[in-house]
């Protein structure tokens, strides 16, 4: 009797833990750019490590990615990026956490695009501030992704530009996001 | 005389800045470190992926930043978004992985192929209990060794 309980309650458990997972997608390969277009050159660096986690029944959003990870064409950008700008050592990542508002809406049994937003707090450079940003889900072929893109500017994060080099950067820099996720 | 020593003066200004000119546009147009002929920290993927994932300062500052050559069991293979290939060696731990992206794509490698991948380790991340998620070890711009 004691082991068919407990044959039942492990069903249970288990049956439960597939159905959290199924909501869950997950990428560990994603993608942030961000460009900047000033008057001497433009700048331009790509991460393909971003994390996202995307969980469909709660519309609950994650992205975490390494500053370090951001690749410049030219090397001395890099280097200034992580050693003057991001202060990587001392601020590895960068984090968003939020919702998606409207994520009840999505039919992600069918293919097609959905214009969504997202609410939540992103973290750079140690500062917190919660933004609200347009973006699209893409269902298709039983694939979900995720694309938005923003301005953010390094002011509000407390990113010290040099006076010197401050025309090499804009006030406005545009971030793209890009996600295929898998299920988890 | 006098004139000719301005001269002089204005001459050596002017080769001066041209030298500081070169110098500035050199710097900013450096090339990124080539990865092939770096020298490399040898490691295991195993090892590599326990030692980042314990998050002690002393592996941050043995890895992180430097160019490392990690072998190791591929346990997946992918492209990514950009159509670079990202190769996964087993860490050891069930959900974690050395995640490597590639900058040469590799012709016919299979899952459970043993290789040895150069490229430069940025860190570890990704590592999310609330969500059930573990982390990667990251290598970017990596090549097969």
């Amino acid at each position: 009797m004691m082991m068919k309980k407990n044959i039942l309650l492990a069903c249970i458990t288990l049956f439960a833990l597939s159905t959290v997972n199924a909501q869950l997608y997950f990428t560990k390969n994603g993608q942030v750019s961000f460009f900047s277009k000033t008057i001497l050159e433009n700048i331009n660096a790509d991460n393909e490590q971003v994390i996202s986690v995307l969980n469909i029944q709660t519309g609950e959003i994650q992205f975490s990615l390494l500053n370090n990870a951001f690749h410049f064409p030219k090397a001395k950008m890099e280097e200034d990026f992580n050693e003057d700008y991001m202060e990587s050592s001392k601020y590895p990542n960068s984090i968003f956490k939020g919702n998606v508002l409207n994520i009840a809406n999505i039919n992600f049994e069918k293919d097609g695009t959905s214009e969504v937003s997202v609410t939540g707090s992103l973290t750079i450079h140690g500062v917190v501030k919660i933004i609200t940003i347009p973006g699209q889900i893409i269902v298709q072929g039983g694939k979900v992704s995720a694309v938005a893109s923003f301005k953010i500017s390094p002011k509000d994060y407390n990113i010290k530009i040099p006076s010197v080099v401050s025309n090499k950067i804009s006030d406005s820099i545009d971030v793209t996001v890009k996600c295929l996720y898998q299920e988890k | 005389m006098r004139r000719k020593f301005l001269k002089y003066i204005f001459f050596l200004l002017v080769i001066l800045v041209a030298v500081i000119v070169a110098i500035g546009i050199g710097v900013w147009n450096k090339p990124h470190e080539n990865i092939k002929d770096a020298v490399a920290i040898k490691t295991g993927a195993e090892a590599l992926y326990q030692s980042l994932s314990d998050k002690t300062s002393q592996a941050k500052s043995m890895y992180v930043n430097k160019v490392v050559a990690v072998t190791g069991k591929v346990v997946r293979v992918m492209k990514n978004q950009q159509e670079h290939q990202v190769v996964f060696l087993q860490s050891g731990v069930n959900g974690g992985s050395v995640n490597c992206t590639m900058e040469e794509n590799i012709e016919n490698i299979k899952e459970g192929d043993t290789l040895t991948l150069k490229g430069i380790c940025i860190g570890y991340s990704g590592e999310d209990d609330e969500m059930g998620l573990r982390g990667d070890v990251f290598l970017v711009r990596c090549y097969r060794s």
